[in-house]
């Protein structure tokens, strides 16, 4: 897969999950928690969120509104290949992150953003 | 003893109730339906399914034929990190290491994500019993906590309750008015349960899967709590089945594009979590101390049975929504933790087969549970099995086992066979409105006889 179908499988994906994705520029919001992503999956459209001393396990779950900065070049086909190219020791947390907070425990009907943030971003940075 | 079982007898009574129940029958017609659609719906965009369970079951069936090493393994990771591990022979021994556990960090809050080995041990009741308040964080386990019951689903546990009902018990912890409309119902709980992830001395969280490879735990969610609680909380605690050990992180991947695409009908869940350890040097969150509490009560005598394929269940839910006795019995029937086809062959597993004697034969066997299985588990032959056991074991009432040997008797004589058929040709109007054959037409017909036999056809 060329380095622009990968990148549009990943566009598809993640806002298929609910993730607003944009090129670039970050948008402007106020009080939003952001993060670095370590790794974009285009095959489920997730961002992979390593624990780090800039990075607290917690911070994408805190707050209404989260922001995942991905650089370009760092998306990955799925899975499998984000398994087999993580370094070791593996970070202390690893969260794979595919759309916002929700559940449908209630008469199976969505609610969005329960603990965690109800509208997610991912901002792509070119290479 | 673990909290698994029920008294003899409780499924069909419990099942009659909610046979009479339109509204609870409509409820679970509609849950179940929707989630097997989700799940039909996305299954379509995996290249080769059958592929991909052949190997996950590949993959469950070699690491539980192999299970010392791997968790040998596990524990060596883990420890390598700063966490530690328990073994746990019994129910009663994993209560007491997860007290211990709390005690020793003087918690007086302990938060839950939902963890169905937590239910099967009976966690709750030991924590509060050692006074500690104790809140489960999955939206719907926290419904089914203030309503005072049990899951009646693996992944839908308050399946039966519905917004006003919810919004009565939000009431409660409220003190004031909630409305019963579902984004409002969904800010109550996200207000009240905020409290409990920033309080929280300990956090208790399942686990999907662990690897022995890395000393990971893995754990999905869609709703953010597991991963809150991997967080925010002083101690983590895991409690992990000790069958649910995947070898390396290569072959974690395969197990996760099937676990939520067969439970929800999701390729991923909102959330993916692995943990590997206490937080890091630096870190700024993250516990102190990291626990993985491995449970076996009596999973690891299953692996030299006929039973051992059982051990390869991932606990996805969907033979629970394919199922025709489940979708008309409701959970509860089951008893309190597993339920479904799953759980009418973990149930008597786990506790024996004279604590759950009716569960083998909540099936139809009809094998649509045996179909969708994502792990490729034999469901319905594995009851067939348990019921074999039932008569082998002399479970089955006498007077049972007396008319099917008889049964067997008269049926391997040509001449005894022949009687039965002209009996039950002139019988059959009789039939019906007498003994057993009255109970069994009371509900259905029976199915008419030639007039004349086909030995008789000339």
């Amino acid at each position: 897969m060329s380095r622009e179908e990968l990148l549009e499988r990943f566009v598809r994906n993640a806002e298929k999950a609910q993730f607003r994705v944009h090129r670039g520029e970050p948008p402007a919001i106020e009080g939003a928690g952001v993060s670095v992503a370590l790794h974009g999956l285009a095959d489920t459209g997730s961002v992979v969120l390593a624990a780090s001393p800039n990075e607290p396990r917690a911070r994408h779950l805190l707050g209404d509104v989260h922001v995942s900065l991905l650089a370009e070049s760092r998306i990955l086909p799925d899975l499998a290949t984000l398994f087999a190219s993580l370094e070791r020791p593996l970070p202390s947390s690893l969260s794979i992150v595919t759309g916002p907070s929700r559940s449908a425990d209630i008469e199976q009907r969505l609610i969005v953003g329960l603990h965690g943030p109800a509208e997610v971003h991912i901002v792509l940075l070119p290479a | 003893m673990t909290s698994l079982s029920r008294p003899a007898g409780s499924f069909r009574e419990i099942a009659r109730g909610r046979l009479a129940d339109p509204d609870l029958q409509a409820t679970f017609d509609g849950v179940t339906g929707r989630l097997k659609k989700h799940r039909l719906a996305t299954w379509d965009g995996l290249e080769d399914p059958e592929r991909l369970r052949s190997r996950a079951y590949e993959i469950r069936m070699r690491t539980i034929d192999d299970l010392e090493r791997h968790l040998a393994a596990f524990t060596e990771q883990v420890e390598s990190r700063g966490g530690h591990v328990h073994v746990c022979a019994s129910a009663a021994d994993a209560r007491k290491t997860v007290v211990a556990i709390a005690r020793s960090a003087e918690a007086r809050l302990v938060a839950k994500s939902k963890s169905m080995a937590s239910e099967e041990i009976g966690l709750n009741t030991a924590l509060e019993a050692a006074g500690m308040q104790v809140v489960e964080t999955d939206l719907g386990e926290y419904i089914v906590q203030l309503a005072g019951g049990h899951p009646e689903h693996i992944i839908v546990p308050a399946i039966r309750q519905t917004a006003s009902e919810v919004a009565r018990l939000f009431e409660q912890v409220e003190g004031a008015p909630v409305s019963p409309e579902l984004q409002e119902l969904g800010q109550v709980a996200r207000r009240q349960l905020a409290h409990v992830f920033r309080t929280a001395d300990v956090g208790v969280t399942g686990a999907n899967f662990a690897v022995s490879e890395t000393g990971s735990i893995c754990l999905v969610t869609n709703e953010g709590n597991a991963g809150l609680l991997t967080a925010l909380p002083r101690v983590h605690v895991a409690l992990l089945g000790l069958e649910r050990l995947v070898p390396t992180l290569d072959e974690l991947a395969v197990l996760l594009q099937l676990l939520a695409r067969s439970a929800t009908g999701q390729p991923l869940t909102s959330y993916t979590r692995l943990v590997n350890g206490p937080a890091g040097p630096g870190e700024t969150d993250g516990p102190e101390e990291f626990h993985v509490v491995v449970i076996d009560n009596g999973r690891a005598r299953l692996r030299g049975t006929r039973y051992r394929e059982m051990l390869a269940c991932i606990r996805c839910g969907a033979c629970i929504n394919v199922c025709p006795v489940y979708r008309k019995s409701g959970g509860a029937a089951y008893g309190p933790v597993y339920s479904g086809p799953m759980g009418a062959i973990l149930v008597p597993l786990l506790t024996g087969l004279e604590h759950a004697p009716d569960l083998p034969h909540a099936s139809s066997l009809c094998g649509a549970c045996t179909d969708v299985c994502p792990v490729k588990i034999p469901l319905h032959g594995l009851l067939l099995e348990l019921r074999k056991d039932l008569v082998e074991e002399r479970i089955t009432p006498a007077r049972e086992r007396l008319a099917f040997r008889l049964w067997s008797l008269a049926w391997s004589r040509p001449s005894l066979y022949r009687l039965s058929t002209t009996l039950a040709r002139l019988g059959q109007r009789l039939a019906p409105r007498v003994g057993p054959g009255r109970a069994w037409a009371a509900e259905r017909a029976l199915p008419p006889l030639a007039r004349r036999r086909f030995r008789d056809r000339r």
